[in-house]
């Protein structure tokens, strides 16, 4: 976020007060909007309803939250993000409880998160496939952990937000934050390490 | 200590591997979300519009009732004195009149010489 920021402010530095908040909004969500793609992926495991969140995530930022001061907006994008992603998750639970009462199964309607899986890229494509091959394993982990555990290791790890901020996305205390990002590390480690599939530090 | 050290061993490992999968987005997904995002921008753009409009508003209606306030002082000494010309008016103004009670005081005159004229005084004698 930083240059991408800092470019942003330096060109805004001339316009009106209107468009240095355009400018800099902007530069936010297309520093964020990757990650926070690949992190609703992993917790609702589909694609199409991944980017409906982050676009809904960034409108609401912007019709809300476009005044509040800069440093503001990742947890309040995360917090947004995040409630977005279990109002879906919420109503995937609904939907599969009235298919279970009807004789029918919930994974009917379920993807499969493998078929989903981004395509191989870059020059070396066995590089590649061992890369995709480590983050399947580790979403494969991120599954099993209890959400609020999950929230935590994925705002404070993969997005890099503080206990403060991550403590304002998940609308907890900074001591809760503490308390399910240690446990989900030790978690994660112990059930990668199961599988052999925890990766080689370089 | 060594816990520690593993853990954030391990905390870097699984941010490469997020880091790489986030690098990894097919061009397909990259333009979808740059699409959300300009959707997004818009929604600023419009509400900035909504706020512009909105900011000018008070301007405008203090503008509006300043022109209106001068308009009635510069209107004000000049309007000419209003005529009454209505017929209640005329009406009144004709009872109140100085010669109504001149033609008042003829006619008394008259209805006294007409009581003493004698055709007049047969008939009253008759009802």
């Amino acid at each position: 976020m930083g240059l991408a920021l800092s470019i942003a402010q330096r060109e805004a530095s001339l316009g009106t007060e209107g468009a240095l908040i355009g400018a800099l909004i902007e530069a936010f969500l297309r520093d964020v909007e990757a990650r926070a793609y690949r992190i609703a992926v992993v917790q609702v495991r589909d694609r199409h309803e991944a980017l409906d969140i982050v676009q809904d995530a960034m409108i609401r930022l912007v019709q809300r939250y476009a005044n509040r001061p800069s440093e503001e907006w990742p947890p309040l994008f995360y917090r947004i993000l995040q409630n977005r992603i279990r109002d879906v998750q919420r109503r995937r639970a609904v939907r599969s409880r009235f298919m279970s009462f009807f004789g029918g199964t919930a994974s009917e309607e379920e993807h499969d998160p493998l078929a989903e899986a981004p395509g191989p890229r870059g020059d070396n494509p066995l590089e590649q496939v061992t890369a995709d091959d480590a983050m399947r394993a580790l979403e494969r982990a991120l599954d099993g952990l209890p959400a609020r555990q999950r929230e935590a290791f994925m705002l404070r790890n993969f997005e890099g937000l503080d206990v403060a901020a991550t403590a304002t996305a998940m609308g907890c205390t900074e001591g809760s934050v503490k308390t399910h990002y240690s446990r989900a590390v030790h978690r994660l480690r112990e059930v990668l390490a199961e599988h052999g599939e925890e990766q080689r530090d370089d | 200590m060594t816990d520690n050290k593993d853990d954030s061993s391990f905390e870097r490992r699984t941010k490469r591997v997020f880091d790489d999968s986030v690098a990894a987005l097919d061009a397909a997904t990259r333009s979808k979300l740059t699409q959300a995002r300009y959707r997004a921008l818009e929604e600023q753009a419009s509400a900035r519009d909504r706020g512009l409009m909105s900011s000018l508003m008070p301007a405008g209606a203090v503008a509006a009732t300043a022109l209106v306030a001068l308009l009635v002082v510069w209107q004000g000494p000049q309007r000419p004195p209003r005529v009454p010309d209505s017929e209640p008016l005329s009406d009144l103004e004709i009872l109140l009149g100085e010669e109504d009670l001149q033609m008042l005081d003829e006619e008394i005159e008259f209805y006294g010489w007409l009581e003493e004229q004698p055709e007049f005084a047969s008939v009253d004698s008759v009802g």
